[in-house]
């Protein structure tokens, strides 16, 4: 990816609301897969760019507060005890007891104890291996351990936000399934006014779950490569058949976020067509991917080292792509989770 | 990452401890559903969601307050983890506020806005919440709790009616915004009961009152697939025949 700089104050620090403006009028810049010309408008006016008989697909995972603070515990044989303050980044669900978590300080063993509150800990369970991330075994599991996060957690926030932002504002508004530790961001921008409206104007919605990992390990980390990054997604069987229908139809497949082409396209059949699934992910498209399902994507502008601006280059030549972000600096478009939005199509 | 294999409907109640609320509770137990019931009072929630239990239904019940944010959070998704998915959600807690009621002339400020944050403002949090996932299934009903203090204007019945009259402004929105859909969202006055609130709002009462579990068929029906075509419409139970 070509190198560029986002400048400071286009770093979104704060969601539309705050800023005065409602969710859905941000700004979209539409970006013509085939010509790479590019048109300026708000977001509200999606449907413009929309036909009768299109399919907007949604990820409807709903954002958990991955960051939880606690105090990081030793008992050696000696029965020396080391107690300090440690935060921690849950990463990815493994079962009823287990995440996948990042800790923010290094030197933690296999059998310490991360303790949130004096009923609710965790034990290190693994060895530290290639990846930045470790194990950890909770004390209660199940609905209890989703409640118990839900008492001590945070939303992970980045270092370009300096308000302590609530959860709901990390929440799309169609989201329901609970399992997300970054908002899958894309669909923030949509209000149920202009979904419904959308509806009304004849383009179908659908939505698939998957549920986001962390993006974003810290500096100091080993960084994950994207087939290391395991997702769990579901397409239902409701959103297969309306893909099926529409294709059948000539409508096309517009995906809202990368989280949607990554479950799209990793659901697969024998003959490339999309299928019902429940399962993981570490399907990593970039250029070269021929895709099998998506014809079009609405995203937000991201980061240049991020694997997300891979994933687009499937969708538009890279150098209509750069130039779309060189036009999206030069006309001050945002950033990040709370900022504007591009319709690649 | 839910548990949702069972195709038993799952009735939301929050308010569920005792009262009406209770009482619901343990008739949809009968009617073999699944239960999420929450309420302040932990104690008294766990002994109506262990009679439920004893009906046979498998019940999630959370201590939560509907008027904190992060409490209706941290409750739905407890529920939507368990369950995966709501069919069915009856606005019922409420507070009465301070007893006696005192006229609005003398009402506490604090109060007042306290009356409002749990009678309308928790409504709001816990159905904005939940009728996101029933507008993406395609299905689901949405039951408030009102009062025929939330219809007509009483003096001594402060801030308790001026929030009900909120709830029922609340509904009529909430139905006409998704009247194209199979979503409904409809009111019940359940008249007066013999409850706690009622021994509250109106204290030494010397007439006659309805048991909760007398007047719950209106509950029934409007959770039913029978009442589906039925949207923003203002039902009194106790003159409910199905």
């Amino acid at each position: 990816m070509g190198a560029f700089i986002i400048p400071d104050h286009l770093n979104a620090s704060q969601p539309p609301e705050r800023r005065g403006i409602r969710r859905d009028h941000v700004r979209l810049m539409t970006l013509d897969r085939e010509t790479g010309f590019i048109s300026h408008g708000s977001f509200f006016d999606l449907g413009k760019q929309l036909k009768t008989g299109d399919l907007l697909v949604l990820n409807s995972s709903r954002t958990v507060p991955a960051v939880i603070n606690g105090n990081w515990k030793r008992t050696t044989l000696s029965d020396l005890s080391l107690s300090t303050s440690i935060e921690i980044r849950l990463a990815r669900y493994l079962d009823d007891y287990q995440w996948e978590a990042l800790l923010l300080t290094a030197g933690v063993e296999l059998g310490d104890v991360l303790e949130f509150a004096p009923d609710f800990y965790a034990e290190v369970i693994d060895e530290h291996g290639q990846g930045p991330f470790r194990r950890l075994k909770f004390n209660v599991g199940g609905t209890s351990l989703f409640e118990r996060i839900y008492q001590c957690g945070h939303p992970v926030r980045y270092e370009y936000i300096h308000e302590p932002w609530s959860l709901d504002y990390y929440q799309t508004v169609f989201a329901t399934n609970p399992g997300s530790v970054e908002m899958p961001s894309a669909g923030r921008a949509f209000s149920w006014e202009m979904l419904l409206k959308l509806q009304r104007q004849g383009v179908r919605l659908a939505y698939i779950q998957l549920h986001t990992g962390l993006s974003y390990l810290m500096d100091d980390i080993v960084k994950l490569s994207p087939d290391q990054n395991f997702e769990a997604y579901s397409v239902p069987e409701a959103t297969a058949a309306l893909i099926h229908k529409t294709k059948a139809e000539r409508g096309r497949i517009i995906a809202v976020g990368t989280t949607v082409v990554r479950a799209l396209e990793s659901a697969l059949d024998a003959n490339g067509s999309c299928t019902a699934y429940h399962g993981e992910t570490n399907l990593y498209i970039t250029r070269g991917l021929q895709l099998q399902v998506v014809d079009g994507l609405i995203t937000g502008f991201h980061e240049p080292e991020a694997s997300h601006l891979d994933m687009l280059t499937a969708f538009v030549a890279p150098e209509y792509l750069y130039r779309s972000y060189e036009e999206a600096i030069q006309s001050s478009y945002l950033w990040h989770e709370f900022g504007d939005m591009q319709l690649i199509l | 990452m839910n548990s949702d294999n069972s195709t038993r409907q799952t009735i939301m109640i929050t308010g569920a401890s005792r009262g009406l609320g209770a009482a619901l509770t343990l008739a949809f137990a009968a009617q073999g559903a699944n239960l999420a019931i929450c309420a302040r009072h932990g104690d008294e929630l766990q002994r109506v969601k262990e009679q439920a239990e004893h009906l046979g239904a498998e019940v999630l019940a959370v201590v939560a307050n509907v008027a904190e944010p992060r409490d209706v959070e941290r409750f739905i998704a407890s529920v939507e983890f368990q369950f995966g998915a709501i069919d069915v959600l009856i606005n019922n807690a409420s507070i009465l506020g301070p007893s006696p009621m005192p006229f609005l002339l003398d009402y506490p400020e604090e109060d007042f806005a306290n009356v409002l944050k749990v009678n309308t403002l928790g409504p709001f949090l816990v159905t904005r919440r939940v009728i996101v996932g029933m507008l993406q299934r395609g299905k689901g009903s949405v039951i408030n709790v009102t009062s025929e203090a939330g219809h007509t204007g009483y003096a001594g019945w402060g801030a308790y009616g001026i929030s009900k009259f909120g709830l029922e402004g609340m509904t009529e929105t909430w139905a006409d915004e998704v009247s194209d859909t199979e979503v409904r969202v409809n009111m019940v006055d359940p008249g007066e009961m013999n409850t706690r609130m009622h021994e509250l709002a109106v204290p030494n009462c010397d007439y006659q009152l309805a048991e909760p579990k007398d007047i719950l068929d209106v509950f029934l029906y409007l959770a039913s697939e029978k009442s589906i075509a039925v949207n923003g419409q203002r039902f009194q139970a106790q003159d409910f025949s199905a």
